[in-house]
């Protein structure tokens, strides 16, 4: 129990961001929400509709389905690359006797540089006229069958813009686990490897179970900018070609800034919302239920 | 409360994204002679053109002469070149009521409504007044009307667009120049064959692409059918839209355009052509300097002409009548509609037409000479001079015409028929939709 005085200093400091936290992100929330059940495009009168948005979004609307099923796998590439990728090299790291600090900066490089650079390089990269890096580097190891124009074919498309997102902040999500991982008392490993663990026992059956709680976090950090991903797709295809790397955030952008359908593009934002919730609450009762196992 | 309701819809509109503010009501769209004293202050002008182009540089000099007489004046440009950026920025601050003093659009379905409310100056209404409106070019002022023939945009250019062509490749295909449209899809394969990418497209800004869809419905139907299918009173399942769409799915199908074309930008484009690379590049006069002039690449330099959009006796429009655009106009706001901002249009637009031609630009009014630079080619002179023989009737871009929903998504399906991803009848009928879901919203 704090004493009076500290409980007031703790409730001066929490509360302006609290306020501001109103403000910025729970107002705007309820707004879109508000703004969902009506029929608007900017200039014309605001038409109430009732659930009729939400019933063309959910029944209706092929390009929403698309797009929140491209959001799904642009989510699991990233996870994968993000947390599996993550995971990988912090381990190496631990093992790794010198230069572990050129190799941590080299990895998390990529995190500062500007998404926008990030964009540009990734469309020169998968590029084949002029024939970019991958399809370079494809010809040379004598794979030149799977040359292609990677941004443009529908069926590579979303992993190809789905990568760079992920190799971005691998670095990032790296630091996080390694510094867990460092944590891990060495006295615990060295007790299982005298009793005959090997690597891979060391790493499931101490390892994991002392950084889950990171891991938890990183998971829910990886998750909800995945799902909330947009500048780098945005960026280097704008969805296209046609819809095959179309995501509910871009969609809901489109829909709103090009389309002017406020009321359509706020029911987008609406589910990108729940969806968030939905899945940090899934990640919350997988891992507890793995944790109570 | 409906204001209130406004401004809050348009605060979740901004949370979405950028920022925006409600509020506010339109002036008198028809009052082209405010009165009162002129008051100098700084006025805005929300555009979307190149930053270091001739109409910035031009309009900024203006300004400061008319600041010299005009103590306490400025012109404030805030630019936003690239084209969708801007239509978002221009949008939202429409929705918010929160439109400078000037802004540009293009004769789209939602300036139209912005127009019926009032927001806009009646632009043909405002020449007259100041006298310049019959020094404009019947079709650059065509251009930025509405399809009620109704005037609200004042044009700052006037481009045409052509078919830039490589001679020497042609030859070593051996093609020539295309007699009608549908004659592209066999030279497409001819080039193909002799290693020769037939057509440089810019396929990231989508608006290249768009004008090849429109090509034929101008040159079969005239420039009605888009009028009509915007609206769906016609549909790309007639005879006139069904040929459209197998033509575009010939020019896939054949490879006319770069492989990867979707990903390519503008330069990519460009480069592909000027470099040698590509026979055929479709852009306006807007880039005489780099096809007409000693910046050209040297290699290709005596090799580059161009064609216009190919005619047959049989089109319903003639040989000289293609796509000419006076480009995105200018609309003055009803609501900030002042003796101030009168007095300097009516200063700006005397003394624009003349500045603008000495850049080597056609200026979108008949009174002046277009000055042709010292390091043209004589390609330059011959570009130029095609707007002194140029018909009536006008091809309209599509992305101009269309609602914008349907837009997208025309742009989105084109590439994918042009890549093979769909079937000229699974686009067909997406198309349709569309239209019927999309089109009652704007055209009522």
């Amino acid at each position: 129990m704090l004493p009076n005085r500290s409980r007031l200093s703790v409730l001066v400091f929490l509360l302006p961001p609290l306020l501001l936290y109103g403000v910025a992100v729970l107002f705007p929330i309820l707004q879109s929400l508000f703004l969902s059940f009506f029929s608007w495009n900017g200039i014309s009168d605001m038409e109430f509709v009732g659930f009729a948005n939400y019933v063309h979004m959910l029944t209706g609307d092929g390009v929403f389905w698309r797009s929140f099923f491209n959001a799904l796998g642009y989510l699991a590439i990233c996870l994968v690359l993000q947390l599996g990728g993550a995971l990988f090299v912090a381990s190496l790291l631990t093992s790794l006797r010198r230069g572990r600090e050129l190799v941590k900066t080299l990895y998390l490089l990529p995190a500062v540089i500007s998404t926008v650079a990030i964009a540009f390089l990734f469309v020169r990269i998968y590029s084949i006229d002029p024939v970019g890096l991958l399809n370079q580097v494809l010809g040379w190891i004598g794979l030149g069958a799977l040359e292609r124009p990677w941004l443009s074919d529908v069926n590579t498309v979303l992993a190809a813009v789905s990568a760079p997102e992920g190799w971005r902040f691998t670095g990032l999500y790296m630091l996080i686990i390694y510094a867990a991982l460092l944590a891990v008392p060495q006295e615990l490993e060295e007790a299982a490897r005298l009793d005959g663990a090997n690597r891979w026992q060391l790493f499931t059956k101490i390892r994991f179970p002392h950084i889950r709680p990171v891991w938890i976090t990183t998971t829910i950090m990886a998750t909800t900018y995945g799902l909330r991903g947009f500048d780098i797709p945005y960026l280097m295809t704008n969805g296209g070609p046609g819809q095959s790397s179309e995501l509910l955030t871009t969609y809901m952008y489109k829909t709103a800034f090009t389309s002017t359908d406020f009321g359509y593009a706020s029911t987008i934002s609406v589910f990108i919302v729940v969806e968030c919730l939905v899945a940090v609450g899934f990640i919350l009762l997988m891992l507890k239920r793995k944790a109570d196992a | 409360m409906k204001k209130l309701m406004r401004t809050a819809a348009v605060a979740a509109a901004a949370a979405l994204a950028l920022s925006a503010c409600g509020g506010g009501g339109a002036g008198s769209a028809s009052n082209v002679n405010p009165t009162g004293d002129i008051k100098p202050r700084q006025i805005s002008w929300l555009l979307s053109r190149p930053a270091d182009g001739a109409v910035i540089n031009i309009m900024k000099k203006i300004a400061d002469e008319y600041a010299q007489n005009h103590p306490g004046f400025s012109l404030n440009l805030i630019t936003t070149p690239d084209r969708p950026s801007y239509i978002q920025k221009y949008e939202t601050l429409a929705a918010a009521n929160k439109l400078p003093e000037l802004f540009d659009t293009d004769a789209t379905p939602f300036a139209q409504q912005l127009a019926k409310q009032g927001k806009m100056v009646d632009a043909e209404k405002l020449l007259k007044d100041l006298g310049v409106y019959d020094t404009y070019r019947t079709n650059a002022l065509n251009y930025q009307r509405f399809d009620d023939g109704s005037l609200y945009m004042i044009p700052f250019q006037f481009e045409l667009e052509y078919f830039w062509y490589n001679k020497a490749l042609f030859q070593q295909a051996g093609v020539s120049v295309p007699k009608s449209l549908d004659d592209i899809p066999a030279m497409c394969t001819a080039l193909r064959k002799a290693g020769i990418t037939p057509l440089a497209l810019d396929g990231q800004d989508q608006w290249p692409l768009e004008r090849y869809v429109s090509y034929q419905p101008f040159r079969d139907a005239g420039p009605d059918f888009v009028q009509k299918l915007k609206k769906g009173d016609a549909k790309f399942s007639d005879a006139t839209g069904q040929k459209t769409v197998n033509w575009i799915s010939q020019l896939g199908g054949a490879g006319c355009f770069q492989d990867g074309f979707s990903s390519q930008g503008y330069s990519d484009a460009q480069n592909l052509f000027t470099s040698g690379k590509a026979a055929m590049y479709n852009i306006g006069t807007w880039e005489l300097s780099s096809l007409a002039t000693d910046k050209l690449n040297p290699t290709v330099r005596n090799d580059v002409d161009y064609f216009t959009l190919p005619a047959t006796p049989s089109s319903a429009t003639a040989a000289n009548e293609y796509v000419a655009t006076s480009g995105i106009g200018m609309a003055v706001n009803s609501k900030t509609f002042d003796p101030l901002v009168s007095d300097f249009l009516k200063f700006a637009l005397a003394k624009y037409p003349s500045e603008y031609a000495a850049t080597g630009a056609l200026s979108p009014t008949t009174n002046v000479q277009t000055t042709i630079p010292a390091n043209a080619t004589p390609l330059y002179k011959k570009a130029i001079d095609q707007a002194k023989d140029l018909g009536s009737k006008l091809a309209m871009p599509w992305d101009t015409q269309l609602d914008p929903t349907t837009n997208s998504r025309l742009q989105q399906e084109l590439v994918l028929l042009a890549q093979g991803n769909v079937k000229p009848a699974e686009f067909t009928s997406t198309m349709d939709s569309t239209i019927a879901q999309n089109a009652p919203k704007f055209f009522k």
